[in-house]
């Protein structure tokens, strides 16, 4: 039941969404949790001091960090904490994210340059803050893609960085084969989260699609546990399609 | 033509809801100057889900884009916000023929992360007027000049039932962007 007992992990991104669907899973699943957030005010962290909370009455240890990702200096800062209170870091969870929603042409020079900084240069940040703490005794990392790394969707650069990512994590698996760090990616569909606030603006009739297409935060959570846990230790640079189907099917009825 | 059907309270009243319903704040706390941010606990995701709401309740489109996005593409990357992040003076002479006192006080060097704050439930429902403005004078499917509304909220043709279709909002405002152009040149 509580299989990652005694381990620690850290969920880039986890006061909202799926970030904190996925803390709330690995915590119940016995891990202690370093709940991560980009703003200091305003309803995201609200949200991250409720989880954070609810956490602790679950019995496990946790850790608030503000910092924004892109930033080396504030990964710096948040790995330096980590290492403070906890000593050493077992899951990498990185779901972070933030972009603008434009066609790829439009984007200005600062907005291109943030959606690389946030969603590609602060992601390996991440992994490299993280190597030291999971070194000693081995690693999980697990990126949260979407669907938007292979399918077009309008007005969605961040396709293009979860693309690179996942590219990453096949790299990554292997380079950091010898310091037993796994490095895996869950590919969500269409989740309704706040994000979906975004994307119903651009995606015309979005919110007309189905609910049996539509994955729940809770069922991404699912399978990051599963990569965290022992049962998964055979599976390396992968990435896993969780999209109830979605892009499985060319054709449906109307 | 301008509307009359749709009255600014009812569209403040509709936003209202709107805010209500997504920042679960209580209805007597929002004021035409209110600070969505400042005042309400807004972020920016949440403007979102407030526009679509009103997307909804007026079937009409938002603008997707701030002003300054808008202006920063038809007048170059720079014309509004300088390689600092911050407001330049074309930018601050814009938003105030824009918005005159809707907004809270802008200054240039002012940091473009501080402009949402400026943001109120008046300039919000000013956006919205102006996307009802648009209504044309006949209906798009049937010609006839017979706009009516049961509920003061959503208007419809009177004669083939038709919803009416307005201008989208960031195409307003490019239009708007033109105009001020031409007569000022600020850019």
């Amino acid at each position: 039941m509580h299989s990652l007992e005694g381990k620690v992990a850290l969920i880039t991104g986890s006061s909202r969404g799926i970030g904190q669907a996925i803390a709330r899973k690995l915590a119940a699943a016995g891990a202690d949790i370093v709940i991560n957030y980009r703003r200091t005010a305003g309803s995201s962290f609200a949200q991250a001091e409720e989880l954070n909370k609810e956490i602790e009455a679950m019995g496990r240890k946790t850790l608030m960090v503000q910092a924004d990702i892109s930033e080396k200096s504030s990964v710096k800062t948040l790995f330096a904490k980590i290492s403070e209170t906890f000593g050493t870091l077992d899951y990498l969870i990185l779901n972070a994210a933030k972009a603008p929603f434009k066609p790829i042409e439009k984007l200005l020079e600062r907005e291109l340059r943030q959606l690389v900084e946030t969603n590609y240069m602060g992601n390996i940040f991440c992994i490299q803050g993280a190597i030291p703490l999971m070194e000693a005794k081995g690693g999980r990392i697990v990126f949260i893609s979407s669907l938007g790394s292979r399918y077009y969707n309008p007005s969605y650069p961040l396709g293009s960085m979860k693309a690179a990512m996942e590219s990453i994590v096949r790299d990554c698996a292997e380079s950091l084969r010898e310091k037993k760090v796994s490095v895996n990616a869950v590919c969500g569909g269409i989740v309704k989260t706040d994000s979906f606030k975004v994307l119903r603006q651009y995606l015309e009739n979005v919110d007309k699609l189905p609910d049996d297409l539509i994955v729940t935060p809770d069922e991404i959570a699912d399978v990051v546990s599963f990569l965290c846990s022992p049962a998964s230790r055979g599976i390396t640079g992968q990435t896993i399609v969780v999209d109830k189907g979605l892009s499985n099917s060319l054709y449906r009825s109307a | 033509m301008s509307q009359n059907i749709v009255t600014e309270e009812k569209v403040f009243e509709e936003l209202k809801k709107a805010i209500v319903e997504t920042l679960r704040v209580d209805a007597d706390s929002i004021k035409p100057e209110s600070s969505l941010i400042n005042d309400l606990g807004a972020e920016s995701l949440d403007f979102l889900d407030i526009n679509y709401r009103l997307e909804q309740a007026f079937g009409m489109k938002m603008a997707r884009h701030f002003v300054l996005e808008h202006v920063e593409e038809m007048f170059g990357e720079g014309s509004a916000i300088d390689d600092d992040g911050q407001l330049t003076e074309k930018a601050v002479e814009l938003l105030k023929i824009r918005f005159g006192d809707q907004m809270g006080p802008l200054e240039p060097g002012m940091d473009m992360d501080e402009v949402p704050a400026l943001v109120t439930a008046q300039s919000i429902s000013g956006g919205v007027m102006d996307i009802l403005a648009s209504l044309p004078e006949k209906c798009t499917h049937c010609g006839a000049q017979q706009w009516t509304s049961e509920d003061g909220i959503k208007i419809k043709c009177g004669s083939c039932g038709e919803p009416a279709v307005f201008s989208n909002g960031d195409d307003l405002i490019k239009d708007w962007l033109t105009k001020v152009q031409e007569e000022k040149k600020i850019f």
